[in-house]
């Protein structure tokens, strides 16, 4: 009679999910590892290009380009920010760091924008296949990144790259929600245009729907990085550099400043990112309206 | 140039049991309701020759819509063809394959939509010169035929512009510059002033009456504003329930409307840019033109509206001279009249002579100006009749001529029953 009231219930039938799901691990990792290593290669190899030049551009060099750029796409606000911020974080003696973090950002950012884009325009022509992708962009959005970092270790062993990867699980899904979302916006009037003229489908898609679909591509962009900055201090508890190191460091002995310095470095590397992103979208914006 | 044969377009997963349905003799709303297919099209046939202005005027929902996107297949036909005449002669729209269906879209089937339809990231230059991108034209050339057209259309030096930065009437012109720079002969034309403002929208028709004067296009427009489609058809198909219920040219849909559907339309229609001269005018040997008498090599006749004006028309079958209170009125081609001012007091030392083809309202100005019946003549300025105000009224009023009058009135009457 307690037994219905109770969890006691459920007791005659086990599901042993738990062990299925690290047999299902175990058995990827002795079989495909390999595999899952060779994946790797192209993200090291955008990782360390990315890196090298940060490391190699010097630090007054960089200000000024990064001042410029502002400048350019954003207004000297943004501008006037962005110099303050760097020299800040240099100030601190965290430039080093932080140009790890933009290169983490960066080939994150870079690898979501080559496997989203094309993910994106599929899902925007096909139902069935926006169907299918939903709930597992779903599952990557919503699933702690502390469920999925040991798989990632096992699979890709800890380190920068590991970082990388489990940023782009994370980091991905905003990118191709809003890529599809825009595709579908573009108004059905000037597609239809376009097919009167003759053109063909890449032509539609090149030289229309992903022009007119750029500002919500943008800020699909944007919300990427913004994810991806988030990652930096997760990332860093399976082995990446840069900016999470201090913050995970400090954290752990108690270095309230070490730790304090760290987190004022990643927002200000994303609140300058962010300005610049959505200057780009809403430029295009205005330009197209 | 373009030629449709008993096209259909049914919408729904087995257009095929609805076509059959349609064959034996069964209705739109019937065929709706049996089966959920919505027949859009229903057997629908012309033929246009180079250079016609054809405009298809109907309600939403008439099918009109669709019938245009027929004939350059954005809209698939369920069966039918459209043959479309090129250089490697007669070709079917509904048979070709893609690529070639590319094509015919590139090179001979533009078009022009209701909304524009602009690429808004795009100069209006470049918006201008998509069509030619899309057919592969270099760069430089593509700019410089852009230029050329929007030059012809009236928008020289707005290229750089973007399309926003633009009225509604001028981007249509550019909607309209893109489809004349393509080449193409065939014109395909979507309510394209529908979503204008009244006097931009006239201002538009009368562009496109000069343009097309000038460019000699075929074209296809469709509108749901009969005044449009009298101001600019060559011919006019009105379109019910996705069929053509009347075609025919303006002045024979105002004056013999064959329907109630159509009476109802002209009902409220302006005639007097529509009708013409010899139409209204009645015959010498009408039975309201008394013989006076006959002369040597002429006879003498008179309007009994104005019997006190006396026309002596030769056996040429040309007009002699015009006696009225006892002097001679010269005959007087009716532009040399309406260039002068309205003068206070209608003369009667002229008449007025009009061509056969001009309008009512050419001649209710002849009459501003001159109190003498009006004598429309053919090309060979012999006499085909007469016009007082009697007739001029009849035909304001009654939108109908005087020589094919019991030939109509059945007509319209059964369409009222009906």
């Amino acid at each position: 009679m307690n037994a219905w009231r109770t969890d006691a219930v459920f007791d005659p039938i086990r599901v042993p999910l738990d062990r299925w799901f690290a047999d299902a691990i175990s058995w990827l990792t002795l079989n495909y590892r390999p595999a899952f290593q060779a994946m790797k290669v192209p993200i090291e190899v955008i990782l360390d290009g990315v890196a090298a030049v940060l490391a190699w551009v010097p630090p007054v060099a960089f200000i000024a380009i990064v001042a410029a750029l502002a400048w350019r796409w954003a207004g000297w606000r943004v501008a006037a920010f962005s110099v303050a911020a760097f020299t800040l974080i240099g100030m601190v003696g965290l430039w080093r760091l932080t140009m790890v973090t933009l290169s983490m950002v960066t080939a994150s950012v870079l690898v979501c924008l080559v496997i989203g884009l094309p993910l994106g325009v599929l899902a925007a022509r096909s139902d069935t296949f926006r169907g299918l992708l939903r709930p597992v962009l779903d599952v990557m959005q919503t699933t702690p990144a502390f469920v999925y970092l040991v798989p990632v270790v096992m699979l890709f062993s800890i380190g920068t790259v590991a970082g990388v990867i489990a940023t782009i699980i994370f980091a991905l899904p905003p990118l191709i929600r809003l890529t599809d979302l825009g595709i579908r916006q573009v108004p059905g009037d000037v597609v239809e245009a376009a097919e009167a003229f003759g053109s063909s489908e890449r032509e539609i898609l090149f030289k229309v729907r992903l022009p007119l679909a750029l500002p919500t591509i943008m800020a699909g962009v944007n919300q990427t990085i913004m994810l991806a900055l988030s990652m930096v201090v997760i990332a860093a508890l399976i082995g990446a550099g840069g900016l999470g190191r201090p913050v995970v460091e400090g954290l752990n002995a108690l270095r309230i400043g070490q730790a304090g310095i760290g987190g004022l470095a990643i927002v200000l590397v994303a609140i300058f990112l962010d300005r610049l992103t959505q200057a780009l979208g809403e430029g295009r914006r205005t330009k197209g309206a | 140039m373009i030629r449709v044969e008993s096209l259909h377009k049914v919408f729904g997963p087995r257009p095929q049991e609805a076509l059959d349905r349609l064959a034996q003799g069964e209705g739109k709303e019937e065929i709706r309701r049996a089966t959920g297919h919505v027949v859009g099209v229903q057997d629908v046939s012309f033929a246009l020759e180079p250079g016609e202005f054809f405009v298809i005027m109907g309600l939403s929902g008439s099918g009109k819509s669709t019938l245009l996107r027929c004939l350059n297949r954005l809209v698939a036909p369920t069966s039918g063809h459209v043959w479309l005449a090129t250089e490697e002669g007669e070709v079917d729209v509904a048979e070709v394959g893609a690529r070639t269906l590319r094509r015919l879209r590139q090179e001979h089937l533009a078009m022009v939509f209701q909304r524009f339809g602009l690429l808004p990231h795009r100069s209006v230059r470049d918006n201008v010169a998509y069509g030619l991108e899309v057919q592969g034209i270099g760069r430089a050339e593509r700019r410089r035929r852009a230029d050329e057209v929007l030059t012809m259309v009236g928008l020289e030096g707005w290229g750089r512009s973007l399309p926003a930065a633009l009225s509604g009437g001028m981007q249509q012109r550019v909607g309209l510059a893109r489809a004349i720079a393509t080449g193409a002969k065939v014109l395909l034309m979507d309510e394209p002033f529908s979503a204008l403002d009244p006097l931009i929208k006239v201002q538009m028709q009368d562009e496109m009456i000069r343009l097309q004067r000038q460019l000699g296009r075929t074209i296809v427009f469709i509108t749901h504003d009969l005044d449009e489609a009298l101001r600019l058809g060559d011919r006019i198909a009105i379109m019910d329930d996705g069929r053509f219920v009347q075609v025919g040219t303006p002045e024979k849909i105002v004056t013999e409307p064959r329907t109630a559907y159509v009476a109802d339309f002209v009902a409220h229609a302006d005639p007097t840019g529509v009708i013409t001269a010899r139409t209204v005018a009645v015959a010498p040997d009408h039975e309201r033109v008394d013989e006076l008498r006959r002369e040597p090599g002429a006879r003498v006749i008179a309007h009994r509206t104005q019997a006190d004006v006396e026309v002596v028309v030769g056996d040429d079958g040309r007009v002699q001279a015009v006696l009225a209170d006892g002097a001679r009125a010269a005959p007087t081609p009716v532009d040399e009249l309406l260039a002068e001012p309205i003068p206070r007091a209608r003369g009667r030392d002229r008449a007025p002579v009009v061509r056969g083809d001009r309008t009512l309202r050419t001649l209710l100005e002849a009459r501003t100006r001159v109190n003498l019946p009006l004598l429309v003549v053919d090309d060979a300025d012999r006499l085909v009749g007469l016009v007082t105000e009697r007739e001029l009224i009849h035909a304001i009023i009654e939108k109908r001529g005087q020589n094919g009058d019991a030939a109509t009135e059945p007509a319209v009457a059964a369409g009222v029953v009906a």
